[in-house]
């Protein structure tokens, strides 16, 4: 049965010329996973980003577990937009996270209408999703600046231990000499952020805290940023198609439940970088 | 869900509150992580880490679940689909453990 229908799809092809080998829907239902070769594929290609991003967190794993110490999430994170200096510990990530949540389920809502053939239902929550991914890519926004404002570089913390290993936001200068961003320093005392003196825990010097913490966390966030960035795009196309009637034409929603799988993927790997970097 | 298969009224209402139940449940154990950080924060910090992060993980590993399964639809999806991506990420534990131990070799190394 399935030599005839290669034969007569080999006919079609000889005839018309642009027919495609096997249509997608008879590629569905001759799937053993009763999906559409392009929905497959979608999988695969989170299967490998999954891969990407386990890789980037394990290394951030192991060289934290590799260090002395380890800068304090509690006190790194714990500023909030508007609340001046006021510490809110874990509250502004939080906030993310039930945004990007949010924009996700906003996007399960759209497929689920899409499932019904309702144009404006696709449209409206494609809308949410598309919001709530903006929202989120201005907080992280926010909170890149706020932190590089505090001297955090790729390769420069200023998130240092006192001697007894609690985490200090010292001040940074750049050295005039060498061009090096270091700690203001006098002997072995650090001045914080908010001009107390403190001593530098051992093992730490004018360098300050371990310089992979900056380039971990800007890599990894920036990693994800660019994946919602790019999500953001895709939808944003996904809505217009909707709205010009290019799914209704074809006859099903099959695109924005691919656009879907990319954005909860995009959530999901938030729910580990929150755990790696927030929580732990 | 395949290809042209239009859902009737009933359908339609059970996958919108099967959503917005994993979107209850995922919204409640970030509340519940937060607010357990917090708490140790203020009274517990002399209590072992290791007991807070196991918490954190198995709530991080249970949001996950409902983001593929409800939300990506894997639960629904035909078993095959499911064995595929899962089978592969065998290699994660295998990555995690032996990434773990290194890290901790170097630590020695390093003469902590």
């Amino acid at each position: 049965m399935a030599e005839e229908t290669l034969l007569k799809h080999a006919d079609t092809h000889e005839h018309e010329g642009h027919e495609p080998f096997m249509p997608a829907d008879e590629f569905e239902s001759n799937s053993p996973m009763k999906v559409s070769y392009g929905k497959m594929m979608m999988w695969y290609f989170l299967l490998s980003d999954a891969f990407t991003f386990s890789a980037f967190l394990i290394t951030y794993g192991a060289l934290r577990v590799s260090n002395k110490w380890w800068p304090d999430p509690n006190h790194v994170f714990n500023a909030m937009p508007f609340m001046g200096h006021k510490q809110i510990p874990l509250g502004f990530v939080s906030i993310m996270t039930f945004i990007l949540i949010l924009s996700s389920v906003f996007v399960v809502l759209a497929v689920i209408e899409g499932h019904r053939m309702n144009k404006k239902g696709v449209l409206l929550w494609m809308l949410g999703g598309i919001a709530g991914g903006a929202a989120f890519l201005g907080c992280q926004a926010w909170e890149w600046s706020h932190l590089i404002s505090e001297g955090l570089r790729p390769f420069f913390n200023p998130f240092v231990p006192d001697a007894q290993g609690m985490t200090h936001l010292a001040k940074s200068i750049v050295d005039p000499e060498t061009g090096r961003r270091v700690l203001e320093m006098t002997g072995n005392m650090v001045t914080d952020a908010h001009g107390h003196k403190f001593q530098l825990g051992e093992g730490f010097g004018k360098f300050g805290g371990v310089g992979a913490f900056g380039a971990l966390f800007f890599g990894i966030t920036g990693f994800h940023g660019f994946h919602v960035f790019t999500g953001v795009l895709l939808n944003v196309w996904g809505f217009f198609a909707t709205l010009s009637g290019k799914f209704e034409k074809v006859g099903h929603y099959e695109m924005i439940e691919k656009l879907g799988l990319y954005w909860h993927f995009v959530d999901l790997v938030w729910v580990f970088v929150f755990l790696a970097f927030y929580l732990l | 869900m395949s290809r042209g298969h239009v859902p009737s009224d009933a359908e339609y209402k059970s996958q919108v509150s099967a959503v917005w139940k994993a979107t209850f449940w995922m919204g409640l154990i970030t509340i519940v992580e937060v607010v357990i950080a917090l708490i140790w924060m203020k009274y517990l910090t002399d209590y072992p880490r290791i007991i807070l992060n196991s918490f954190f993980i198995v709530a991080s590993a249970t949001k996950a679940f409902f983001i593929i399964g409800e939300f990506m639809h894997l639960k629904y999806e035909k078993r095959a689909l499911m064995i595929s991506m899962a089978v592969p990420l065998i290699f994660l534990v295998w990555a995690i453990i032996a990434f773990s131990w290194e890290g901790g070799a170097w630590h020695h190394m390093r003469g902590y």
